[in-house]
């Protein structure tokens, strides 16, 4: 086989054309590894908000809390149930939550964005395991006073520990404290006095969905089955995990979809650009391919020579992309969570998952792009060192 | 020797190299067009929407219903010929749970107001005589398999109905649009047979109000004084005119859209790196060749000229080879299945003219400019240097 | 002033005598077809060099002198005939065959020197030994060995940009070497050479056939190259003459 260090230092030769190429395989590199790293973002925010041992309980047929209008009633028959933990002071470890959507101005555009209200209960704290308080305190309960959540600070007018706001007209709260829950979509919410909210947007007696902590994960067959029991009970049992997983799949599957479909334009519009880099290379080198050959190298170590300096271009390029990428890792993106038809904040979650595909991803160009130029030169034949 | 002429020969010299760059042009142009296409269908509901059409909601966000009683206001108020008001429904089949579309509980005056529905006579008289009648887009029909004259129920998310009464329709008219901006994937059900189920603490709300204004110039004046007339109401409204009612919904989606816009251009950039690369290889070649050219007596600048041409040239032929592909792929291949799939959020996925000249324009400029250095390198050698450069 | 024009080999066959027989052509045609027409290169060549000779063949251009080396070294096949180098024929050889046997057998050196220019002296006079599996550090010492021959070890490490022509033919010289081939096939070797470079370089050749016993055939058209040889063969017209 011929030595690394000849399809190594003939890339270096090259420099002008081999940055070049590298550059633009690096970018489509980069691209696909951030459509990956914002999807695994969203997957780790919205599965965030399941907790291992816990139910939700929505109307039948709504495909999130937003959608799903439950009457307030309810939420005494789900919390008889067995298979609940109990709080402290003995009753079941559940609540009913309302979660309404509202149009805020955005501090850094001046444009109205909708955001999230959850009307909680004090026991909604207790049922996110991860939630703390990094600002402040927990609001006294039936009261004006709100917390939000910490991508929320500062985004929004108002929304700072010690400044009101108008809810809705007539209806000021106070911000007491900023709270922190794993990264889950939490974070991008702001929570408020369940009545209050109910009065607040004119939906009296209804609720979103009911939270329950079970005894353990185990006790989900038992909680769901006496509920479902009841043939006029018009609502659907999940475990929390389940159901955030399903929502965060639609939104993750619809970036990995964008952006799988755009690093395959790209690919092929760098592919090809390391492939004329590549033959424009082996081109110049006729009489050094012949000399090969003629002391005594095979055609197929020629083959593997040029895909070699292939794949090592295009690895090179693919590293640099993916190096860069990580640093969006300090970025975040607020953007519109179709599920919940709020603006919620996600971040590029970085993993060796995604940069080594990524790293594949170019060396899949690297092989393929230098494929035809690799054949080409391996048919170089001896006698082009006497002629060429 | 005319200069395109030798620009045109110099291309047919590197087949290989200058064939495979022109494919990536094309590739990089057929991206570009495909994601572009994805913005400006985006907006274009915004752009399609008339003037003369306001839409009041409530104030603070539009999931929140007004009281009914506001539609005789509002229709009494100056400056306005119609009003029709609508409620969203939410509805989904249960037959098909996969299937998301859209779903209002309509006035009967609506069709007059929202005219742009392509419907028969008969079938919309049928539609407005019967109270549990539904009208259907056929985009949507299509999808579900119903016919007029069909019953089928409907779940609602947000009007939830007892399980021993489940809301019943009849398919009674099936729409086409004359304009393709127009979702056809949408259904309308009557309010009143909505209003007439619903308990009392729910009746007699709408979701919003849209009117059609005497005067269309006038339409923001128009606008702010309904709001104003509702200030000191039991809710507050907000009104304009349906176009920038889409912009503000659109608003929502800026990152996204943000983000798409970005990486159009990144694919731009990765076209110009492959056709900077070619064009520097070919003019550093040609070295000697242009020493020569310069030794018989032409001047820099016409070899200047020379080599921006055939960069430009080359980039040309790719971007015309890339939108030869766009127009079926996006028109007829991707563009079908997302005004069916995403009519809602893409109607109207066609290319724009704007689009097309945008991208051969840049294409052509970007080729231009990435000769630019090569062109400078060829000719600030001296001529000895040059002739004596290895070809 | 040496020597004899050598006659046209006498066509019998030779009994085992193969290993005195380095080289034994018989019949050798070698034509292209070209704009629809046949080009005849070589027509009808008999030749037998013996082991250990070191043997010029001279002609003026285009008298297939250099496709005649060609065929010696395996790069190219005849039209017609039989090739024996080394007791091996290489008509009988298939393509990937003919490059291993090329491998351990021949030590080409060209007009161009045709050295790797991303390689140092030493990487490249190691190239030929990469094919076989020697250690690493048995590689190393032949190639040293090889550049010591022509005089070069100070300049191992040094690119070929770095040496002039001559040097870098010197290099080129050790690679053919490096192997301990049977031949020594050298087309115009010191075509691209000046005289003194040349005459170092022929020095060279001189004491690889004198010392080390080794078979040399050189293509050259220069007369003070061909001098050195011991026996100069003709060619014109693809005939022998």
């Amino acid at each position: 086989m011929i030595p690394i260090q000849y399809s190594l230092r003939n890339l270096i030769r090259r420099r002008a054309n081999t940055l070049a190429t590298a550059f633009g395989i690096a970018l489509v590199v980069f691209v696909s590894s951030a459509a990956g790293m914002l999807a695994a973002g969203i997957r780790h925010t919205l599965m965030a908000s399941g907790e291992q041992d816990s139910a939700i309980v929505l109307r039948k047929g709504s495909d999130g809390e937003l959608s799903s209008v439950l009457e307030e009633e309810l939420a005494a028959q789900v919390l008889s149930a067995p298979g609940i933990a109990s709080s402290p002071n003995g009753r079941p470890l559940g609540t009913d939550e309302l979660l309404v959507v509202a149009g805020m101005k955005r501090i850094a555009d001046g444009n109205i964005a909708t955001v999230s209200i959850r009307g909680i209960t004090d026991t909604s704290f207790a049922l996110r395991s991860g939630l703390s308080f990094i600002e402040g305190r927990a609001p006294r309960p039936n009261t004006s006073e709100i917390v939000i959540g910490k991508q929320m600070r500062g985004r929004f007018q108002g929304l700072e520990v010690g400044q009101s706001f108008e809810l809705t007209r007539n209806r000021p709260v106070q911000v007491v404290g900023v709270f922190a829950c794993n990264g889950s979509s939490y974070e991008s919410e702001v929570w408020a006095d369940a009545n209050l909210t109910r009065n607040a947007f004119g939906r009296a007696g209804l609720s979103s969905s009911i939270r329950v902590r079970l005894k353990s994960a185990n006790a989900f067959d038992e909680f769901r089955t006496a509920l479902v029991k009841d043939r006029r009970f018009a609502m659907e049992v999940y475990r929390e995990r389940t159901f955030f997983e399903k929502q965060s799949e639609g939104t993750a599957t619809f970036i990995v979809a964008i952006g799988t479909l755009i690093s395959i334009f790209f690919s092929i519009a760098a592919m090809l650009g390391a492939m004329i880099t590549m033959n424009a290379s082996i081109a110049r080198r006729r009489r050094e391919m012949g000399t090969l050959r003629a002391l005594g190298f095979s055609r197929t170590s020629i083959l593997f020579a040029i895909i070699l300096e292939s794949c090592l271009l295009a690895v090179a390029g693919g590293i640099v992309g993916a190096a860069v990428s990580t640093a969006l890792g300090f970025v975040k993106v607020s953007m519109m969570n179709y599920a919940s038809f709020s603006e919620m904040v996600f971040e590029f979650r970085p993993s060796a998952q995604t940069i080594l595909s990524a790293v594949f991803t170019a060396l899949l160009m690297g092989l393929f792009g230098g494929l035809l130029p690799a054949l080409r030169a391996a048919r170089i034949p001896a006698a082009s060192a006497l002629r060429d | 020797m005319s200069l395109s002429k030798l620009a045109v020969r110099g291309l047919l010299r590197n087949r290989f190299r200058n064939i495979a760059t022109m494919i990536a042009v094309s590739v990089a142009v057929l991206t570009f067009v495909l994601l572009r296409t994805v913005i400006t269908s985006w907006t274009t509901a915004a752009d399609y929407a008339p003037k003369d059409r306001l839409v009041t909601h409530h104030k603070v966000t539009f999931v929140m219903p007004l009281p009914l009683r506001y539609v005789e206001l509002v229709r009494q108020s100056d400056g306005i010929r119609l009003a029709t008001y609508a409620s969203y429904f939410g509805g989904q089949d249960p037959k098909h749970d996969r299937e998301t579309f859209v779903s209002w509980a309509v006035a009967e005056n609506y069709l007059e107001i929202f005219d742009e529905f392509s419907v028969s006579a008969q079938q919309k008289q049928e539609f407005l005589a019967d109270k549990t009648g539904a009208m259907v887009g056929d985009v949507l029909a299509n999808k579900l398999g119903w016919k007029v004259g069909e019953r089928i129920t409907l779940e609602s998310g947000i009007f939830p109905s007892a399980p021993d009464s489940p809301w019943t329709f009849t398919v009674r008219a099936i729409y086409t649009a004359s304009s393709s901006s127009v979702d056809r994937s949408t259904f309308l059900l009557h309010w009143s047979y909505l209003n007439d189920a619903l308990p009392q603490a729910r009746q007699n709300q709408v979701g919003w109000i849209a009117t059609r204004t005497t005067d269309p110039k006038r339409s923001g004046q128009i606008a702010a004084a309904l709001d104003q007339k509702f200030a000191s109401d039991e809710v507050q409204t907000q009104t304009q005119d349906e176009k920038s009612f889409q912009a503000s919904v659109l608003a929502a989606s800026s990152t996204v859209l943000r983000a798409i816009a970005t990486i159009s251009l990144i694919i731009l950039l990765i076209m110009s790196l492959v056709l900077g690369n070619t064009i520097g290889m070919s003019v550093a070649e040609r070295l000697r060749e242009f020493g020569v050219l310069r030794a018989l007596g032409f001047e820099s600048r016409y070899l200047v000229t020379l080599i921006i041409a055939e960069s430009s040239l080359m980039a040309l032929v790719g971007g015309l080879l890339g939108l030869a592909l766009s127009y079926p792929l996006i028109e007829r291949g991707i563009g079908v299945a997302i005004e069916q799939n995403m009519g809602t959020l893409l109607p109207h996925f066609k290319i724009s003219p704007q689009i097309a000249a945008m991208a051969l324009i840049g294409v052509i400029v970007i080729g231009g400019l990435v000769a630019i250095l090569p062109a400078y390198q060829a000719t600030s050698l001296r001529v000895s240097e040059a002739l004596r450069k290895v070809s | 002033m040496s020597t004899a024009v050598a006659a046209a080999s006498v066509k019998k066959e030779q009994p085992s005598v193969q290993a005195a027989c380095a080289i034994r052509l018989h019949g050798i045609e070698k034509s292209y077809p070209r704009g629809g027409e046949r080009v005849q290169i070589l027509d009808g060549i008999n030749l037998d060099i013996a082991e250990g000779s070191f043997e010029a063949l001279m002609g003026p251009s285009g008298s297939g002198k250099s496709t005649l080396l060609n065929i010696l070294a395996g790069f190219d096949r005849p039209s017609a005939g039989e090739v024996t180098v080394a007791g091996t024929r290489l008509e009988r050889l298939s393509d990937s065959a003919l490059t291993k046997w090329r491998a351990g057998t021949i030590g080409f050196i060209f007009q161009t020197f045709n050295l790797m220019p991303v390689l140092t002296a030493l990487e490249n006079v190691e190239l030929p030994l990469t094919l076989i599996n020697l250690p690493r550090a048995e590689r190393r010492r032949r190639a040293e060995t090889a550049l010591r021959v022509v005089g070069l070890e100070d300049r191992m490490h040094h690119f070929p940009r770095q040496l002039s022509g001559g040097q870098e033919q010197r290099v080129a010289i050790a690679r053919a070497i490096v192997n301990d081939p049977s031949l020594i096939l050298a087309d115009e070797p010191t075509g691209d050479l000046d005289r003194q470079s040349a005459a170092v370089v022929l020095e060279l050749l001189e004491k690889l056939n004198r010392e080390f016993k080794k078979t040399i055939v050189m293509v050259t058209h220069d007369p003070v190259a061909g001098e050195r040889a011991s026996v100069i063969r003709r060619l014109e017209k693809g005939v022998l003459q």
